[in-house]
């Protein structure tokens, strides 16, 4: 098993703070790789991860928040995406120069965490377009398996948002990438988005994609002997849909 | 003026309030301007200098009558009557006794409690909210509760001594007496008895004889020496109506002109400072300026105009959280592994300024779904560009609260951004606790602002020009 990194432990707030007035939290692991975003690391941020993080956290609360995390996950993800010079004239007759946005995207969702991030997703962007892939664990070889997938036909089109909350090792979102290939998707179309990242998921990740873009909101530092990322949250599923 | 909502407060000693909004707020009264920063500037409310008027006047002779006649023609939002009747003192068990056999002294000065009353001016002047304590003439006794007076801006002091105690005389702008031939305050006064007041009759005429006519002699009518205007009951009192109205129209002209021209000496102080660091401009990312872009553009469909805007609502909210109140706290996740993260220290609120702060109601609602939500209607005299605090209701215990968002869709000049942090500093809430959240503003008002009260946050959505018109209300509520 890996070893575990000690995980980046410093003070949190806004700039005008002093270090004195800003408590004290763990932060996302540091990780390098020019196509991986993390989110900034904001006291809201890590209050809303300790929420849904917190095993006595009821099914209820942990659906709203994570809702609130993956939402502000999908409005950073969405800045990946291209936009042209666009000027306007506003209300009160004067000229805004602005931007419009380009291209046409959709999302997919790996089954079923993934699907979890689709209601912030059309929260973001009503009547995006999403498909769905089925990829389990096979039980004899312990490798991802995919049994289903439903994509918009013209995805090869698209700008793709892939949805996983947990990136572990990397085995899913790898095999769902692809997937996402063989459509004829390009490797710096796609975006993957994800709560709770690990460096090994990564590494593995961004050594073998390196135009696929990655946004997470927070890394651990690693995984435990079952290649769960600890501390972790736990089961996401589970905790969203079942428990 | 636009609306139904005639804000003039009537308080009597019963408590009711009678009139339209009210503007009766609970919560400590504490105000804490202390200044933490000598360069900080000043800022005065229009209604930190209130005019007091007294008008004093034995019982019957139509004191009330007068006050709300003077309410009722100035027609005015910030105008309160407040009855001396409220500040009786309460009454021991002896005391109490002779009350119910009609043998209490109630038209002698003692009854009242002049130290609490000349406390409450002081308040009331300072522009400070001021709690008035609500008489039973049932129990004869003080209740619990009291009524709230804040930001009026005349207040008419109604009572038999309004003009009895030096130190109300102090405080007084202008002191009406009110005459009425004896035969006339009898009879009003067996009328007003029996119907609020549940006597008889007889006790009625029993306590005239005894306490209302000596006492008439030795102290109310003295009181007609230190008078500006004698009012005759009988006369019509157009006359000494039209003086006074016009009086107080003099008043607020020239608090209105004050306001105005401290709003813009603030102004010309602003610019010559840079923006404080607790101000927050958004970062101009490629989905924030494409949603500017769509919010921006007057051919934007009303649908998308409050899809977007309610988005962007939402992230400016989130960024707002930012500046609350944090602390470290340890959870255990289910792989019974300790994380140590943070959590809110207290709870966090939010106060609309209305109405363009109601746009974000989706958007605070998406993020704190159960938010507690003050409202305050602050609106720009349309002649003088002037803000008026019209209505405001505050959750009771806002002063306790750890963090309160103060949200309004656009500042332009910074007018009314000022007078709702006054209002909330008013009621208890530390500047530290503030963050005004708003989706544009010129960079002068946010010098304005920040001048005055360093302490708070402000998260701006995006920088626009100073004194732009606002139009982001009116395309989201589509009128």
């Amino acid at each position: 098993m890996s070893d575990i990194r000690t995980a980046p432990t410093q003070s949190v707030g806004p700039e005008y703070q002093s270090e004195s007035q800003k408590p004290t939290a763990t932060v996302s692991t540091p990780v390098n790789f020019d196509n991986v975003t993390i989110l900034p690391q904001t006291p809201q941020l890590i209050a809303l991860l300790s929420i849904i993080r917190n095993r006595d956290t009821q099914r209820g609360d942990f659906v709203f928040y994570s809702n609130r995390i993956i939402r502000l996950l999908v409005e950073e993800g969405l800045n990946h995406l291209p936009t042209v010079e666009h000027t306007v004239t506003t209300p009160v007759g004067r000229p805004y120069d602005g931007l419009a946005f380009h291209g046409k995207i959709c999302g997919v969702s790996i089954m079923r965490a993934g699907e979890a991030m689709e209601q912030a997703l059309r929260e973001c962007c009503r009547s995006v377009r999403i498909g769905k892939i089925l990829i389990q664990r096979d039980e004899e070889t312990a490798q991802p398996k995919l049994f289903y997938d439903k994509l918009p036909e013209d995805i090869a089109d698209r700008w793709v948002l892939l949805l996983d909350p947990m990136f572990a090792t990397g085995g899913s979102a790898m095999m769902a990438v692809d997937v996402l290939k063989s459509r004829g998707v390009p490797d710096e179309r796609i975006l993957f988005l994800n709560v709770l990242a690990s460096p090994e998921g990564i590494t593995n990740f961004a050594t073998k994609f390196p135009k696929v873009r990655v946004v997470s909101a927070f890394v651990d530092p690693g995984l435990d002997e079952k290649n769960y990322i600890i501390p972790g949250l736990g089961d996401f599923g589970d905790r969203y849909y079942t428990r | 003026m636009t609306s139904t909502i005639t804000s003039t407060i009537v308080v009597t000693p019963d408590g009711m309030t009678n009139g339209g909004a009210t503007l009766t707020i609970n919560g400590s009264a504490e105000a804490d301007s202390a200044c933490t920063i000598a360069k900080r500037a000043h800022y005065a409310p229009p209604w930190a200098d209130v005019s007091i008027i007294g008008i004093a006047g034995s019982s019957g002779s139509g004191k009330s009558t007068l006050s709300q006649a003077i309410v009722k023609s100035l027609n005015l939002p910030w105008v309160v009557i407040l009855s001396m009747d409220s500040f009786y003192k309460s009454l021991d068990e002896e005391s109490s006794r002779k009350a119910f056999r009609c043998e209490y002294d109630f038209d002698a000065p003692d009854a009242l409690d002049f130290d609490i009353l000349v406390d409450r001016l002081r308040d009331l002047k300072a522009g400070k909210r001021a709690e008035i304590p609500v008489y039973s003439f049932e129990k004869h006794a003080r209740l619990a509760k009291t009524t709230a007076i804040y930001s009026p801006h005349v207040l008419i002091l109604e009572g038999i001594f309004a003009l009895h105690d030096p130190r109300v005389l102090e405080l007084l702008d202008m002191k009406i007496f009110c005459e009425a031939d004896p035969d006339t305050c009898l009879s009003r006064r067996i009328l007003r008895d029996q119907r609020e007041r549940g006597r008889d009759v007889e006790g009625i005429i029993k306590q005239w004889f005894s306490f209302v006519k000596p006492n008439f002699e030795k102290y109310v009518n003295p009181q007609r020496n230190v008078a500006d205007i004698i009012v005759p009951c009988k006369s019509e009192t157009h006359v000494a109506m039209t003086m006074v109205s016009q009086f107080i129209k003099q008043k607020l002209l020239e608090k209105s002109r004050h306001h105005r021209a401290a709003l813009t000496k603030l102004e010309m102080e602003a610019l010559s400072h840079p923006l404080s660091s607790k101000v927050h401009i958004m970062k101009q990312t490629s989905q924030m300026r494409g949603m500017n872009t769509i919010i921006h553009d007057i051919d934007t469909t009303p649908e998308d105009f409050i899809f977007y805007f309610n988005r962007l609502a939402a992230l400016l909210v989130e960024q707002g959280l930012n500046s609350a109140a944090f602390t470290s706290r340890q959870v255990t996740t289910p792989q019974n592994k300790p994380y140590l993260g943070l959590e809110p220290a207290g709870e966090v609120s939010a106060v609309i300024v209305l109405r363009g702060g109601a746009a974000f109601e989706a958007g605070l609602h998406r993020v704190i779904p159960d938010c507690k939500t003050g409202r305050m209607l602050i609106q720009s005299n349309i002649r003088t560009g002037e803000p008026e605090l019209h209505y405001l209701i505050l959750p009771k215990d806002i002063d306790q609260h750890a963090s309160v968002l103060l949200l309004d869709a656009q500042m332009s000049s910074g007018g009314s951004a000022l007078m709702a942090v006054q209002v909330l500093v008013d009621h208890g809430v530390k500047e530290e606790k503030i963050t005004l959240v708003t989706y544009s503003s010129g960079r002068m008002g946010l010098h304005r602002l920040t001048q005055v009260f360093p302490g708070i946050t402000v998260v701006v959505g995006n920088l626009c020009l100073d004194a732009e018109e606002r139009w982001v209300e009116k395309r989201y509520f589509r009128c």
